[in-house]
């Protein structure tokens, strides 16, 4: 991971400030960076979103394939995640450097979105057992300043939402073999439901107090944080422990609780906004990237 | 400005892919008028007096026609009337997209200068394209791209610094929607145009019309959707084949369906219902009936020629016939066409049965191909076209109706003439004929032609031997010349030469292209349709006397007992010494007071040729025969006033023998060179079964015949005589003829058996006439690369494509002498207009269950004499299939009998003229007719000239 170099004086500095709920970028405990979202914003995708937090920038494109259910679930589709870290990022990415955490970074990702519970799987179930949509999560680190995981899932939620499935009907003739058949409309396509979609809240322990959205200093004070995905209902549904220290019983409590209070607070604006952008239609001025 | 196009499609895989591509907008796309001063253009189509005189439109303007008026009245649009026409973008992408033939000609027409037709590129500009909306279909869009752009160009036109010109853009539809946006009808426009009323036949019927022509009764099952009919093809319940209308029997047909490989079998299809409104060569969906239901095919003539019939009447009646002849035995397998997967219509030519009520507009047209059905067209002009040989396109079959709908293209010119009657018989017959395009032109060598010293430098100075052409008389494509001289060790050194061609044609050029399309030279009667341009034909290629020409030379050594020593081929350059006919070398050879070099070598040719014709016989080559008339054409008027067939000369097998040589000669280099892609000629060995008729001829004259192998027959036909009968054996011959394969081209690589049955050669291949086939430039092309004298190039070297190309080759070799014969057929009749009713000896050649098959050995004709004809009692006939014998009252006809026919020209039926015979001799009351009592004496001293 990206990290910065902090001096001692750095560090107690930080610290203190963080016992007396002042971040050094003058925020609170439990407050978000400036986060900015755009959906769809790579065309060839079938859904995209862009999110920028603080300095910390992903782009999520989702792409949508025809592919064979698992044997296990015979009637569900299923997500794959790919995290791509970019030497754009940071330099420490440049070559395989990326790719370790990437691997980790993916894996946690498909441990928190790919269950039906927070993503209806069985509405991307086409023909049971044979045919069923694939959904390719590509996300890229464009910039690394802390927090990727809040960042990233804010992107996934925000990429689901936008992905646009085109409808397929299946025909069958009398001998039992089956054809898919397109719609010629770009416009008949199918849309996933979000709702449950979780959001990832990392909260990082710094001294005695925890906090939420740190920054590289930050973490770099921190000897261990906590990931908690926590639904629209304050619901936690995976929770996760990095860093190489330890944390008490009491403060894990203490931070799930904080964890959860912080996602409900995330995920109603979020929404809000989403929806508010779909509204726009096709009159939406898209900003991309150069904006 | 960037726009990006964004649609899903569906991967060969059965995947999902979204395709996203980028799509500029630009603002430097011209409206193309004359008028116009905005724009910056360097050249303009569309002139400022746009006057198409109207009465809808008064006033000056452009036409934009919708995608539909396209496809469905591209022949209006090819109307030298319709000029100043706006093709958009949208237009033409979805033309191409739903017909390429209509696609082609409309390039066609746009890049005719005369015609203005101006494309504009409405896609690519700022102001005019249009994304898709949610909820649109992509036609609603395109259709509302197009009235965008024609709003744009009536914006354009009237804002104009200049001064609005009073220039208006009008759009022509079919469609309702559009209309009531505010445009023309393309019916009623063109209705309104003044002073063209020939265009409105052009018009194609469209859908609206048909339900006033025809009575609502639906007469046809539906035809199934695409879709259905491929899950059926899939799952087996329906089968695809090629629909071959009975030429005989118009409610009959055949489906020819491809099996796997080697076996296809043949459905039949009987009875209008069944047919379902499939035309000749259409792909069509089968159904098999149940067994139960299978029918043999009715060895009845039936001909629709009743008048206009009303829809569904006589229906029944008519099928009644087909039902009594289906008898038990013989039963096939019998289906129902359930759908049409493509549609095989081309214009037809035929000619107009006009309507029995008077002003009537609506007539039915008769196909010349009687494989065709009749087609129902409307047109105003009716009594200027009957009599004329005319073309008419198939717009649709809707299913209420009994004839398919069409409309005139245009007129071919009076029936009975001969230009019409030779352009209808090249359209029927897909024989390429229009003068060789420019493109195609501009790569002939630039005349003055010479040889230059790089050219000697590559090639062979064959200047000084004794080159001799020998050709039929009148001949200007000459392809080969021979030379023969003594070597000084006392072997003869023999050499044929042929015309380079391929040094004229380059592969993959226009030219090439061109040729590889026409295939072969056709030669009618008195015309020539040329493959190559004239300029290569008959000057450059031609091996002339007297002339330095570039030849492709095979050259022996020979002993004198014909023993081939050696072989070469050489790229050469030779200078023929004489052009001779075959009589005029025949005539030096016989004359033994000459003794030039010409002469020499002519007489040595003639004594290897005899050695090598024995050989070659002796393993069992075939000697057929088969009966070729020559005109003798009048001069002046081109019709012909005599006829006589051919005689063959020594000198004729004396070049045909070479001809074989070099071709077996080349056949084995470029096999041995390229094993995969040798280009060969093959003729497959005739299955027993056709000798059938042969053997029971000969048994009738207790002559025996052997078909096991080649040399067999070749043998059992040299021995088989009748005494007192000398024409006996050449009549067997031509049955022989009659029992034989056609000969392929193929591709070595795509075929194991490679024998030639006629020519009782292992390997056989074309090499000595590349002017008027292409297959021998092919092979002149391997033969060049196989001793390095050129270059291949990588289709020479692909097998599959070789093989399209023999595919190709054989069917327009198959095709032109199809026409050649029709052509000879022709004038035969011309000749017999003139000739009123002769009397002639003829020969039984086949005896048919109602007829007898009569062939004219003086003029090499063949004629059938009926013996039911339909308005007199028919006389008892009794018919044997094991003689074949026929019984008529108290006589028999046998094959090989001799009997006296008078011969006349039937013109009761304009299209299909024909020769008539009638019995003379034996005389056999209430059938026979009496000789004619003497031929009148003018015409007599004209034949015996």
């Amino acid at each position: 991971m990206a990290t910065v170099q902090v001096s001692e004086a750095e560090k107690v500095y930080i610290l203190h400030g963080i016992r007396d709920d002042l971040r050094v970028d003058g925020r609170g405990c439990e407050d978000y960076r400036h986060m900015e979202i755009e959906t769809d914003v790579v065309s060839n995708t079938d859904g995209s979103a862009k999110v920028t937090l603080g300095h910390t920038a992903v782009l999520v494109g989702i792409k949508a394939e025809i592919g064979k259910p698992r044997p296990m679930v015979p009637n569900e589709g299923y997500l794959e995640f790919f995290v791509d870290c970019s030497a754009n990022a940071t330099p420490e990415f440049e070559g395989r450097g990326g790719e370790e955490l990437g691997t980790e970074l993916s894996n946690t990702l498909y441990r928190v979105f790919n269950n039906k519970h927070s993503l209806d799987l069985r509405s991307l179930c086409i023909s049971p057992g044979e045919h069923c949509w694939v959904l390719y999560v590509d996300v890229l680190l464009l910039q690394c300043d802390g927090n990727l995981y809040d960042a990233m899932s804010v992107a996934i939620k925000a990429a689901l939402f936008n992905t646009k499935i085109p409808r397929v009907n299946i025909s069958s003739d009398d001998e039992g073999g089956k054809e898919i058949e397109l719609s010629d409309d770009p416009f008949d396509c199918m849309r996933l439901d979000v709702e449950n979609v979780p959001c990832i809240v990392t909260l990082c322990k710094v001294g005695h107090r925890h906090v939420v959205d740190a920054t590289l200093q930050e973490k770099a004070c921190s000897v261990a944080s906590l990931l908690i995905s926590v639904t629209h209902k304050g619901a936690v549904t995976c929770a996760r422990k990095v860093g190489g220290g330890s944390l008490d019983p009491e403060s894990v409590f203490e931070m799930t609780e904080a964890g959860k209070r912080v996602g409900k607070a995330l995920h109603a604006p979020l929404m809000a906004l989403l929806r508010q952008e779909e509204s726009l239609g096709m009159k939406r001025h898209k900003v991309g990237f150069l904006g | 400005m960037l726009k990006s196009k964004t649609f899903v499609k569906k991967t060969r895989s059965g995947g999902v892919m979204k395709v996203v591509r980028e799509h500029y907008l630009r603002d430097d796309i011209w409206c193309g008028s004359e008028v116009c001063t905005e724009c910056k253009q360097e050249s303009t189509v569309l002139q400022e007096d746009a006057c198409i005189e109207s009465n809808l439109c008064s006033y000056p303007h452009y036409l934009v026609p919708d995608t539909n008026v396209v496809l469905h009245q591209i022949d209006v649009l090819e109307d030298p009337v319709i000029r100043n026409v706006i093709i958009l973008q949208t237009v033409l992408q979805e033309v191409r997209h739903r017909s390429a033939p209509v696609y082609k000609r409309l390039k066609d027409i746009i890049h005719e200068k005369e015609k203005h037709f101006y494309t504009f590129t409405n896609e690519h500009h700022r102001e005019t394209f249009i994304e898709r909306e949610p909820g649109e279909s992509a036609n609603d869009r395109n259709d509302r791209a197009i009235r965008v752009a024609v709003k744009w160009y009536n914006n354009h036109l009237n804002t104009l610094k200049s001064g609005p010109g009073g220039l208006k853009v009008v759009l022509l539809t079919n469609d309702q929607g559009n209309k009531q946006k505010g445009q023309e009808e393309i019916e009623e426009y063109i209705k309104s145009l003044i002073a063209n009323p020939e265009l409105v036949d052009r018009l194609a019927l469209s859908d609206d019309n048909k339900n006033e022509i025809t009575s609502s009764k639906v007469l046809f099952p539906e035809h199934l959707p695409l879709s259905k009919i491929q899950a059926g093809i899939k799952s087996g319940s329906f089968l695809q084949g090629t629909f071959r209308a009975s030429r005989d029997n118009y409610l009959e047909a055949t489906v020819f369906v491809q099996g796997q490989g080697e076996d296809s079998t043949e459905i039949l299809i009987q009875g209008l219902q069944n047919l379902n409104r499939s035309v000749h060569q259409d792909v069509v969906a089968v159904q098999l009936l149940p067994q139960n239901q299978w029918v043999s095919p009715s060895s009845v003539v039936l001909q629709d020629d009743g008048t206009a019939k009303d829809d569904n009447v006589d229906k029944d009646e008519e099928e009644k016939v087909l039902k009594l002849s289906a008898a038990e035995a013989a039963r096939k397998p019998t289906g129902k066409v359930v759908g049409i997967i493509k549609r095989n219509w081309r214009p037809f030519c035929g000619m107009l049965n006009v309507s029995q009520i008077k002003e009537s507009t609506r007539h039915l047209f008769t196909p010349a191909d009687r494989r065709i059905p009749r087609i129902r067209i409307e047109t105003r002009q009716a009594a200027t076209l009957a009599g004329q040989r005319i073309m008419v396109a198939i717009d649709g079959w809707p299913k209420d109706s009994r004839y398919p709908n069409g409309h005139f293209v245009r007129s071919l010119g009076s029936a009975g003439e001969k230009g019409t009657e030779e352009e209808v018989l090249l359209l029927e017959h897909d024989v390429p004929h229009q003068a060789f395009s420019q493109a195609v032109l501009s790569f002939l060598p630039k005349m003055p032609w010479t040889i230059t010293p790089e050219d000697m430098a590559k090639r062979e100075d064959l200047r000084h031997l004794t080159v001799c052409s020998v050709d039929p008389p009148g001949c200007t494509d000459i392809d080969d010349a021979l030379h023969c001289r003594e070597l000084e060790n006392g072997n003869l050194e023999v050499g044929v030469h042929i015309a380079d061609v391929s040094h004229f044609i380059r592969p993959g050029n226009a030219l090439d292209k061109e040729a590889a399309n026409r295939g072969t030279t056709v030669y009618l009667c008195g015309k020539r349709i040329d493959m190559v341009p004239e300029l290569l034909s008959s000057n450059l290629c031609s091996l002339r006397s007297n002339v330095e020409r570039f030849a492709f030379s095979c050259i022996w050594e020979m002993n004198k007992k014909a023993e081939v020593l050696k072989t070469r081929f050489t790229k050469s350059v030779i200078n023929s010494k004489a052009s001779l006919t075959y009589a005029e070398a025949q005539m030096r050879i016989d004359d033994t007071s000459k003794n030039d070099d010409i002469t020499e070598s002519l007489r040595g040719l003639n004594k290897l040729a005899k050695i090598l014709k024995r050989q070659r016989i002796e393993n069992g080559a075939l000697t057929l025969s088969s009966l070729e008339v020559r005109f003798h054409i009048d001069s002046e008027t081109h019709d012909p006033i005599d006829l006589q067939t051919k005689e063959l000369m020594e000198t004729n097998s004396m070049v045909e023998e070479f001809m074989l040589l070099a071709n077996i000669s080349v056949a084995q280099k470029i096999y041995e060179e390229f094993p995969e892609c040798a280009l060969l000629r093959k003729h497959p060995a005739p299955p027993p079964s056709n000798y059938d008729i042969l053997i029971k001829a000969a048994k009738s004259k207790k002559v025996e015949i052997h078909i096991d192998s080649a040399k067999a027959l070749a043998d059992s036909l040299d021995v088989a005589k009748v005494d007192g009968f000398a024409y006996f054996n050449t009549l067997l011959r031509i049955l022989a003829t009659r029992c034989m394969m056609q000969a392929v081209y193929f591709c070595s690589g795509m075929d194991s058996d490679f024998h030639h049955y006629g020519l009782a050669s292992p390997i056989y291949t074309h090499f000595t006439s590349p002017i008027r086939r292409y297959a021998d430039i092919i092979v002149h092309r391997l033969l060049a690369a196989a001793i390095a004298a050129d270059s291949t190039y990588p289709d020479l070297m692909d097998k599959h494509k070789q093989s399209a190309l023999c595919t190709n080759l054989n069917y327009r070799h198959k095709m032109s002498q199809y026409a050649q014969r029709a052509s000879v057929a022709f004038h035969t009749q011309l000749f017999f207009k003139t000739r009123g009713i002769l009397n002639e000896e003829g020969f039984v050649l086949f005896v048919r269950k109602n007829a007898i098959i009569v062939l004219i050995p003086k003029f090499g004709l063949e004629g059938t004499v009926f013996f039911d004809t339909k308005d007199k009692v028919p006389p008892s006939l009794v018919f044997d299939e094991e003689g074949p014998t026929l019984k008529v009252e108290q006589h028999t006809f046998h094959i090989f009998d001799q009997v006296k026919v008078t011969i006349s020209l039937d013109s009761s039926n304009i299209q299909h003229q024909k020769i008539r015979m009638a019995l003379t001799e034996p005389v056999i009351p209430d059938v026979s007719v009496p000789a004619p009592e003497a031929e009148p004496q003018a015409k007599k001293q004209k034949l015996d000239r």
